[in-house]
C-alpha cells in the first residue's frame, strides 16, 4: 500500500478542517498537512449553514450574555471552562474571516451588521444573507489556497484510524477515483467530518453527512459524548427536509397553527406581544419550538399536507425587499420546492433533524484522549452545545475549535516521535482486508438501502422528539440487529473507479454504529434535559444526570454508558425560562 | 490502475449547431461579417468619389445593380440582428451604481436605443432626407 | 402522493469494462410529482441498480455536487424538477470534462484554474485582529457580492463551447471569482492577477457567447464579469500608452 507521510493528517476538508489546515500552515509553515476529504472542500455541508455565527460585538452585549444564553440554552450540560472560552475567543475569529474576505452584511456605516437569533438575549449574530455558512466555507476554501504546505487529497473516502502504542499515528483512506488504498503516516489527525443527520430519515443534512470521523474515533477506542442529544430544527420545508433558516423568525417570521394562532404562546413562550422580542416566541430556543409543534401536532392543531403534518411560517409582513435582501435562498427553496412564495403565501414547515449536539469528547484544547487524535466541529463534544445548542453558536464553534485544534497539534507534532512505520503498515493490511473482504465475500444476503432505511425509521420512531423507555428500547434493540445484520451486507458494484456503492456501504457501517451509541445513551438516560425528552420521567434530574453520557466500543456489543461530570465554573443550574416580559 | 477517463471531444466545426444558444451566438457573429463588408462597399465609395464622377457612377450603378439592392437588404437585416443582440447583452458589461444599487439593465439598454435613434435622425437630417 | 412513471436514459461509463459511453434507460422509474431528477436517480441506485455512479450532498442548490446535462442543458440535478419535463428524460454527465465514471467527471483542470486567479484577499497592509473589521458599505459589498455566489458547480465549463474548443482557458466561473476579489474594497489585488486573468488564456479567450451566464443556477453572471474586466483592463492598456498615463 502506498504510505503518503505528513505531519498533520486533517480528516473533512468543511469549515472546521480548513480552519484548523490554516491554522497549522500559519503557525509553521514548514509542517506538512495533508486535508483529506470524501468530496471536494466547497461540496462540505458547512455550505449549508444559513442564518449566521453568534459573536459579541455591539456595545450593549456582553460576553456574560453570551456565555449565559449558550449555558442555559444547552439546559445547563454545557461544560462552562469550553463555553466561557468559545465566546470570548468567536469575536475575533469573526475579523479574521472578514480579513479573508467573508461578505458579512453590514450596516449603513460600513459595520459589520447582526441580527436576532433564537434563545440569543441580545442581537449578536453576524450574516452574509442566507447563506453565512456558504460564505464561510468558500472563503476558508479561497484563503486555504494561498498555503503550500496545505496539500490536499479530494475525494479521498477515510476508512481506519492508526493507533500504535497508545497515541493515533496515521489514518487509511481509498482514493475514490481509483479505489486503491492509501496509508497517511502522521504525528497527529484532527478529526472534522461533521455530523450525522442521515441517522434519521427526514435531515436538512446532505448525503455525506453519515458520522464517519465518530466511528473511526468510536471504533479506535475514543468514547463518544452525550450522543443522545438530537437537535430537531423547527422549520424545515415537508417532504425534502430543507432548512429554512432561523433568520427568517430573526427577522420577524411567526409560527402559526391551523388556525393562524401563534401557538408557541401556551409553551412558556408567550406573551406574543410587543413583537420582535428576544428569547420569546418564536426566538426562543430550537428544542422547545420543536417540542411546541410535537404538543400541538397531539392536539390536532396542525395542517395536515401530503407531506405530513405541518404548521405554517407566516413571513408575508417582512414585504419583498427585506426578504430578497435578508432572505433570498429561502424565497428560492419555499417557491421551488412547496411552490410557495413567501412574499405572499405561508409556508409549510416541520421540525426535522439538523444537528448532532453529540460527538467525539475533546477536552478545550479539540484534544481528545486519544493522544495525537484531535476533533473539531460538529463531530466533536466539547461540549459548548449541552443539551441543546443555540442557533449560530456553531459556525462559530467549528472556527474557534477548528483554529484550536490546529494549534494545539502543531505543538504536539514538534514533539511527537516518528510513527512505527512496522505497526503501521500491519494495521493498514488490517483496514485494507475489510475492504477486500467486502469484494471477495459470496455469503452477502444484506442491502444497503434496505439497512439503511430500517435504521432510519427505527431511530425517528424510538428516539424522536420525545422518547420513553419503550421507544429507546427498541432503537436499541434494532440498531443491535442491524450491526448484526451489517455484517452479512451484499455489495452488488465489485468495480474499482469510484464505487458509490461501496462508499454508501462504508457510510452505513459507521452510521448504525453511532446510531446505536444514541439510541443507548437515550435508553439509560432517565430525565428530561434540552431536546432529549423522556415521556416518563418529563423532569431534569440534576442530582443523577449533571453529567455527560459517554459512549465506549464494545466489540459486537452495544457500548458501555459511562458518565463524566460536567464542568461548572459560574452558572449553577436553574430553571430554563424562556418568554415573559423580559427584553 | 484501474482509471481510464474518458474524453469526449467538442467537434470543432459544428459544435454551433448543437443548441439553440450556440446557434444565435453565430448568428450575431456571422451579422458582424456583413456589416464588415457593407463598411468595406461604403469606403470604397468615398475612394471612388474621390477619383473622378465616372469611377462614382460605376460604383453607384453596382450599388443600386438588383444585386446591389439585395445584399443591402440582407446587410440592414443583419445590421439589425447585429444591433439588437448586442445591445441584449449591454448590461452584462455595463455595470453602472448609483449609490447601493445598480442602473436597471434596462434603462441601459433603452438609452442605447435612443442614442441610436438620435444619430439616425442627424444622419438622415444631414443626408438631407428628412 | 402522486406518481408518476418516467424513463431515465443516462450515459452510462465504467471505465473498467466499457471502451466508451452508452445510454442506458431505466423505464418505469416510479417517481412522486414533486421530486428532482436526482430524486429519481436515487431510486434506481437504492432499488434497480447499485452500480449508477454519481454526486449529491446537500440537496437545495448550495453544495455544488450534483451537476449534469439533463435533456441537453447542464443542471443541478437537485433543482431539475420533473414536473418540468416529459415522461422522458435524458442525464448525461457535464460536457467538456473528462468522464471518470458515469455522471462522475474529472473537475481537477477547474480546481487548478481556481488556483491559478489567485482567489483570497490580497491586502494593501495586512490588518491586525485587534484592530476589528474593515469598514465596507453596503454599496461596496453590493458591488462584489453577486460574483461571490459562485458554487462551483461547473455548469459553465459545460456550457462554455470556448473551453469545450480550447481547455487551456481559465474559465467562467474562476475569471468572475478574481472578478469578486477585485471588486472587493478590501483587496488591492488586480494586478497580482493580471498575469493570468488579463491574458490571451484569461479573458481575451472570451468571445461573449454569454451561454455560462444562461445556466448559472445562481445568476452569478461570469459573462458580464468578464466583459467587465475587459473594460478595465483595455483602459489600463491605452492608459500605459498615454505619456504621463499609468
Amino acid at each position: 500500500m502506498e504510505v503518503i507521510k505528513t505531519d498533520v493528517a486533517i480528516v473533512g476538508a468543511g469549515g472546521a478542517g480548513l480552519r484548523a489546515a490554516i491554522a497549522v500552515a500559519e503557525a509553521d509553515p514548514s509542517i506538512e498537512i495533508a486535508l483529506i476529504s470524501k468530496v471536494y472542500p466547497m461540496r462540505s455541508h458547512t455550505c449549508a449553514a444559513e442564518g449566521g455565527a453568534a459573536g459579541v460585538i455591539e456595545s450593549d452585549d456582553s460576553l456574560e450574555y453570551h456565555f449565559n444564553d449558550t449555558v442555559q440554552g444547552g439546559d445547563w450540560l454545557t461544560d462552562q471552562d469550553a463555553v466561557e472560552l468559545f465566546v470570548n475567543t468567536i469575536p475575533k475569529e469573526l475579523t479574521q474571516m472578514e480579513h479573508w474576505g467573508c461578505p458579512w452584511s453590514r450596516k449603513e456605516n460600513g459595520d459589520v451588521a447582526v441580527r436576532p437569533f433564537g434563545g440569543m438575549k441580545i442581537m449578536r449574530t453576524w450574516f452574509a444573507a442566507d447563506k453565512t455558512g456558504f460564505h464561510m466555507l468558500h472563503t476558508l476554501f479561497q484563503t486555504s489556497l494561498q498555503f503550500p504546505s496545505i496539500k490536499r487529497y479530494d475525494e479521498f473516502f477515510s476508512t481506519d484510524l492508526m493507533v500504535d502504542n497508545g497515541r493515533c499515528t496515521g489514518v487509511t483512506a481509498i482514493e475514490m477515483r481509483s479505489g486503491q488504498m492509501r496509508l497517511f503516516q502522521a504525528k497527529a489527525v484532527i478529526l472534522c467530518t461533521g455530523g450525522a443527520g442521515r441517522i434519521y430519515p427526514f435531515t436538512t443534512n446532505g448525503a455525506i453527512k453519515t458520522g464517519d470521523g465518530w466511528g473511526m474515533a468510536y471504533r479506535a477506542g475514543v468514547p463518544l459524548k452525550d450522543m443522545e442529544f438530537v437537535q430537531y430544527h423547527p422549520t424545515g420545508l415537508p417532504g425534502s427536509g430543507i432548512l429554512l433558516t432561523e433568520g427568517c423568525r430573526g427577522e420577524g417570521g411567526i409560527l402559526v397553527n391551523k388556525d393562524g394562532y401563534r401557538y408557541l404562546q401556551d409553551y412558556g413562550m408567550g406573551p406574543p406581544d410587543p413583537w420582535p422580542r428576544l428569547k420569546a416566541m418564536e426566538l426562543g430556543p430550537r428544542d422547545r419550538l420543536s417540542q411546541a409543534f410535537w404538543h400541538e401536532q397531539k392536539k390536532g392543531n396542525t395542517i395536515p399536507t401530503q407531506w405530513g403534518d405541518v404548521v405554517h411560517l407566516d413571513m408575508r409582513h417582512l414585504g419583498e425587499a427585506k426578504i430578497d435582501e435578508r432572505l433570498p435562498l429561502v424565497r428560492d427553496l419555499a417557491s421551488s420546492y412547496v411552490g410557495t412564495d413567501p412574499v405572499t403565501s405561508l409556508v409549510p414547515v416541520r421540525p426535522v433533524v439538523h444537528y448532532m449536539m453529540g460527538g467525539i469528547h475533546t477536552d478545550i484544547d479539540a484534544a481528545t484522549p486519544l493522544p495525537g487524535l484531535y476533533a473539531a466541529g460538529e463531530c466533536a463534544c466539547v461540549s459548548i452545545n449541552g443539551a441543546n445548542r443555540l442557533g449560530s453558536n456553531s459556525l462559530g464553534e467549528l472556527l474557534v475549535f477548528g483554529a484550536r485544534a490546529g494549534r494545539h497539534a502543531v505543538e504536539y507534532v514538534r514533539s511527537a516521535p516518528e510513527p512505527n512505520a512496522a505497526a503501521l503498515e500491519k494495521q493498514g493490511a488490517e483496514a485494507q482486508k475489510r475492504i477486500t473482504d467486502l469484494f471477495t465475500r459470496t455469503d452477502g444476503t444484506e442491502r444497503v438501502a434496505v439497512l439503511r432505511r430500517e435504521m432510519n425509521d427505527a431511530m425517528e420512531e424510538g428516539c424522536g422528539i420525545y422518547r420513553d423507555a419503550n421507544t429507546t428500547k427498541m432503537s436499541c434493540d434494532k440498531t443491535t440487529e442491524l450491526r448484526q445484520r451489517f455484517k452479512r451486507i451484499n455489495l452488488e458494484d465489485k468495480s474499482n473507479v469510484y464505487n458509490t456503492d461501496l462508499f454508501q456501504c462504508l457510510e452505513l457501517g459507521n452510521m448504525l454504529d453511532c446510531a446505536e451509541t444514541i439510541a443507548q445513551s437515550a435508553f439509560q438516560r432517565q430525565e428530561s434535559r434540552g431536546s432529549h425528552q423522556r415521556l416518563d420521567f418529563e423532569a431534569r434530574d440534576d442530582s443523577k444526570y449533571l453529567k455527560h453520557s459517554m459512549a465506549a466500543y464494545n466489540g459486537d456489543d452495544p457500548p458501555k454508558i459511562d458518565y463524566l461530570d460536567v464542568v461548572i465554573t459560574k452558572s449553577q443550574p436553574a430553571e430554563r425560562v424562556y418568554g415573559g416580559e423580559q427584553k | 490502475m484501474s482509471r481510464n477517463p474518458y474524453v469526449r471531444k467538442m467537434s470543432k466545426t459544428t459544435w454551433f449547431l448543437t443548441h439553440g444558444r450556440y446557434r444565435s451566438y453565430i448568428l450575431h457573429e456571422l451579422s458582424s461579417f456583413f456589416v464588415a463588408i457593407y463598411t468595406g462597399i461604403l469606403i470604397m465609395g468615398l475612394l471612388r468619389l474621390g477619383s473622378g464622377p465616372e469611377e462614382w457612377a460605376g460604383w453607384l450603378e453596382g450599388v443600386t445593380s438588383p444585386a446591389g439592392i439585395v445584399f443591402h437588404l440582407l446587410a440592414f437585416a443583419f445590421a439589425i440582428i447585429h444591433t439588437v443582440s448586442w445591445f441584449k447583452v449591454v448590461p452584462q458589461a455595463m455595470r453602472i451604481q448609483r449609490g447601493e444599487d445598480f442602473v436597471p439593465g434596462q434603462l441601459l439598454v433603452r438609452a442605447h436605443y435612443g442614442v441610436l435613434a438620435g444619430v439616425s435622425v442627424v444622419v438622415l437630417i444631414l443626408a438631407g432626407i428628412a | 402522493m402522486s406518481t408518476r412513471e418516467i424513463t431515465l436514459k443516462v450515459l452510462r461509463y465504467r471505465p473498467e469494462v466499457d471502451s466508451k459511453p452508452f445510454f442506458q434507460t431505466y423505464e418505469k422509474v416510479p417517481c412522486e410529482e414533486e421530486w428532482v431528477v436526482l430524486d429519481a436517480l436515487n431510486y434506481i441506485k437504492d432499488e434497480i441498480d447499485r452500480t449508477l455512479s454519481f454526486r449529491w450532498s446537500c440537496h437545495m442548490f448550495v453544495c455544488g455536487s450534483c451537476g449534469m446535462v439533463i435533456n441537453g442543458e447542464p443542471k443541478l440535478s437537485c433543482k431539475a424538477f420533473l414536473r418540468d419535463y416529459g415522461k422522458k428524460i435524458t442525464v448525461e454527465p457535464l460536457a467538456n470534462f473528462p468522464i471518470e465514471r458515469d455522471l462522475v467527471v474529472v473537475i481537477d483542470d477547474f480546481v487548478e484554474k481556481l488556483l491559478s486567479v489567485k482567489p483570497w484577499v490580497i491586502p494593501k497592509v495586512k490588518k491586525s485582529l485587534d484592530d476589528g473589521a474593515y469598514n465596507q458599505t453596503p454599496a461596496q459589498l453590493k458591488s462584489f457580492k453577486q460574483y461571490s455566489m459562485c458554487i462551483n458547480c461547473l455548469l459553465c465549463y459545460s456550457a462554455c463551447p470556448q473551453y469545450g474548443l480550447d481547455n487551456s482557458f481559465v474559465g467562467p466561473a474562476s475569471l468572475a471569482l478574481a472578478h469578486r476579489y477585485n471588486m472587493d474594497s478590501r483587496d488591492v489585488g488586480r494586478k497580482a492577477r493580471e498575469d493570468v486573468v488579463a491574458s490571451a488564456e484569461g479573458i481575451w479567450e472570451c468571445s461573449f457567447v454569454g451561454a455560462c451566464s444562461q445556466v448559472c443556477p445562481k445568476d452569478v453572471d461570469p459573462a458580464g464579469a468578464i466583459q467587465q474586466i475587459k473594460i478595465t483592463s483595455a483602459i489600463d492598456y491605452v492608459m500605459s500608452m498615454v505619456p504621463g498615463g499609468k
